[in-house]
């Protein structure tokens, strides 16, 4: 294999790419995040030997023979505790190097939000190494995670400090009653052709090894061997208030129709994922269904203004389009290739009262370039408005809160929606590294080359 | 040390800008207003080379910091001697989130001036002239911004807002 592979029109190496980067969801899905201690560096190598013939490529990724996948992912500080060279820890992006709880002030995880508060382990309480597992029925899933854990088990090596099971909930919607999922960048490589509206970006902002959208091979760190068809995936678990937003709707509406409208202007389409662009009046599911339409939209010409897809909503934040042709930002590099998938119990229907029981969103988003994708969309565009000249407002469904809390709206007429309250609260995130299987394999030789150097557990 | 006039001791205070440290990057910050200086060495010739191109990179500067729309204030000085290069901007906002979108917008503006009058600068799309922007950065001892809640952006809608205000209140009387 060459070291890198350029030209714009290189094909994907599908079967050394991890398959959670093309794969998509199934339908229904269930899947399970393993969160993993290094306890004795030696013994982890053993462990993560067994697991490497049984991890699951992009292969086939459009129709895949198994509904199931198993992936695994690192933390920088996992990949210092089972003995990688300190040089090639020092080149991670210094984001990947600090860990998402070190960012916090930065992406705006405050006041609940805060990492202190957390309930999922980041990489300096332990999150040093992640199975993902993903399938298509429960006794998929729990077949899949019988193959991580005779993998992982019978050696003390590894600790399973932390377990969250996702699954698609029976409305199959997210909790906050969205259909989710609809809109992902098409990726220059992954093969066919790209539906009416998507992103075209070159596989390099989600790849190493490929050409970006500057124009560059996007590389990692150390050598190409340990990085190439690698990633970095940004993991947030998000819990959700429920209740708090169904009380919310019904403060700030007169009637049900109201409540539908206002949801459809935070998030910038229906609850049916029917966009408001196509239909600002009323939700139109058929049309959401429709993949030839139901993300064939632009803002510059038509809605400029956000009269149609108000400025702020959370559609038009996490992804401007052409809205924002005139600015600074070139949108180009700030794709995100999202992964959501809900966790917990859903409220029943109606329900205005919160249960506490935890549920939310496990969001893992892809990104070669995680300060200039996630983070940059997070901290510039989610929890800031200058970027729209709205000041310090922030994504009305999933923004903090300390700053300003109304929402500007022009449906039925021009008004502002005040005491936007904090609908999400975040309760864990790390930056992570998801090597290609190639590169996993580098990765167990040289650090067992290396095993006399293995650095100390405790960091200096 | 205070001011002996305890009323204007108590202004001093009452107007004291908050300041922290960009989170970003180098710079100073106040609200939303950012300060960067740069200061890095002048190649043999450069000094030449500079005045060449400075008048018409004056001439494209409204242009160029249009489409940027967040800096309020940027300055290029050439001095001691022509060796060396001072760059200065006040902006909007965070530091190193936007220097990418900032080199792919305006690149082709420091393009026209920078090649063979500032050492170490190639072209904006180097990979290495955000670093060389970053370690060659130095942050003010000092900085006040006016207004710093109001971005470039809001002051160009108040503006907006101001004018059409005056025009109807102009009509009305």
């Amino acid at each position: 294999m060459p070291d890198t592979l350029s030209g714009p029109d290189v094909a994907l190496e599908l079967d050394d790419i991890q398959g959670t980067v093309l794969r998509g969801r199934p339908n229904p899905y269930f899947g399970a995040y393993l969160i993993f201690e290094v306890e004795d560096p030696t013994q982890s190598l053993i462990l993560l030997e067994r697991l490497l013939p049984h991890l699951t490529s992009a292969a086939d990724w459009q129709a895949p023979a198994e509904n199931a996948w198993i992936n695994v992912v690192f933390s920088h500080e996992g990949l210092r505790r089972l003995g990688l060279d300190p040089d090639i820890l020092a080149a991670f992006p210094l984001e990947v190097q600090q860990g998402m709880a070190a960012r916090s002030e930065f992406l705006g995880d405050v006041g609940r939000s805060a990492p202190s508060e957390w309930v999922m382990p980041h990489a300096l309480k332990g999150f040093h190494i992640a199975l993902h597992v993903m399938a298509g029925s429960p006794e998929l899933r729990e077949a899949k995670l019988a193959v991580g854990h005779a993998a992982l088990s019978d050696l003390p090596g590894l600790k399973l400090i932390y377990r969250l099971d996702v699954g698609m909930p029976p409305t199959k919607r997210e909790h906050f009653g969205f259909v989710d999922g609809l809109t992902r960048p098409f990726i220059v490589g992954q093969g066919g052709e790209p539906l009416p509206g998507q992103t075209v970006s070159p596989p390099g902002e989600f790849v190493l090894g490929y050409h970006n959208a500057k124009g560059e091979i996007s590389a990692g760190a150390g050598p190409s061997e340990f990085w190439r068809n690698g990633t970095y995936v940004s993991l947030r678990m998000i819990y959700q208030d429920v209740a708090l937003f169904r009380r919310f709707l019904r403060d700030n509406s007169d009637d049900e129709y109201a409540q539908e409208l206002l949801a459809a202007q935070m998030m910038g389409r229906w609850r049916s994922g029917c966009p408001m662009h196509h239909s600002p009046d009323r939700d139109q599911p058929e049309l959401a269904k429709d993949p030839l339409k139901n993300n064939d939209f632009l803002y510059y010409d038509s809605d400029p203004q956000g009269r149609i897809t108000p400025l702020g909503s959370h559609i038009r934040r996490a992804n401007p389009r052409d809205g924002l042709k005139d600015s600074i930002s070139d949108v180009d590099l700030h794709v995100l290739l999202r992964r959501g998938s809900a966790y917990g119990p859903v409220l029943p229907e109606g329900q205005l009262e919160d249960d506490g029981v935890d549920r939310g969103l496990v969001l893992a988003v892809i990104n070669a370039f995680p300060a200039r994708q996630f983070e940059f969309v997070q901290s510039q565009w989610i929890n800031n408005g200058d970027f729209i000249a709205q000041g310090d407002r922030t994504d009305p469904i999933i923004g903090r809160r300390d700053r300003a809390d109304d929402f500007l709206v022009y449906q039925p007429h021009r008004h502002r929606v005040c005491g936007l309250a904090e609908f999400t609260t975040l309760r864990g995130g790390e930056h992570l590294f998801l090597p290609g299987l190639s590169g996993l394999r580098w990765l167990l030789d040289h650090l067992r080359q290396r095993q006399p150097e293995t650095a100390p557990l405790k960091q200096d | 040390m205070t001011h002996p006039d305890p009323a204007i001791e108590a202004q001093i205070q009452n107007l004291k800008q908050p300041i922290s440290q960009q989170p970003d990057g180098p710079g100073k910050r106040i609200g939303k207003r950012g300060e960067i200086v740069v200061i890095g060495h002048v190649l043999p010739g450069g000094g030449d080379l500079f005045r060449q191109r400075i008048g018409r990179f004056q001439e494209e500067a409204g242009y160029w910091e249009s489409r940027i729309g967040t800096v309020h204030h940027f300055t290029v000085h050439m001095f001691d001697d022509d060796t060396r290069i001072m760059i200065s901007a006040i902006y909007d906002g965070d530091f190193l989130v936007y220097l990418d979108d900032v080199i792919q917008q305006a690149g082709p503006w420091f393009d026209s001036l920078m090649p063979g009058v500032w050492e170490g600068y190639g072209s904006a799309s180097d990979p290495e002239t955000a670093k060389l922007i970053h370690d060659q950065a130095h942050t003010a001892d000092a900085f006040y911004a006016a207004y710093p809640d109001y971005s470039a952006k809001d002051i160009a809608r108040m503006e907006k807002v101001f004018t059409a205000v005056n025009t109807i209140l102009d009509t009305a009387s």
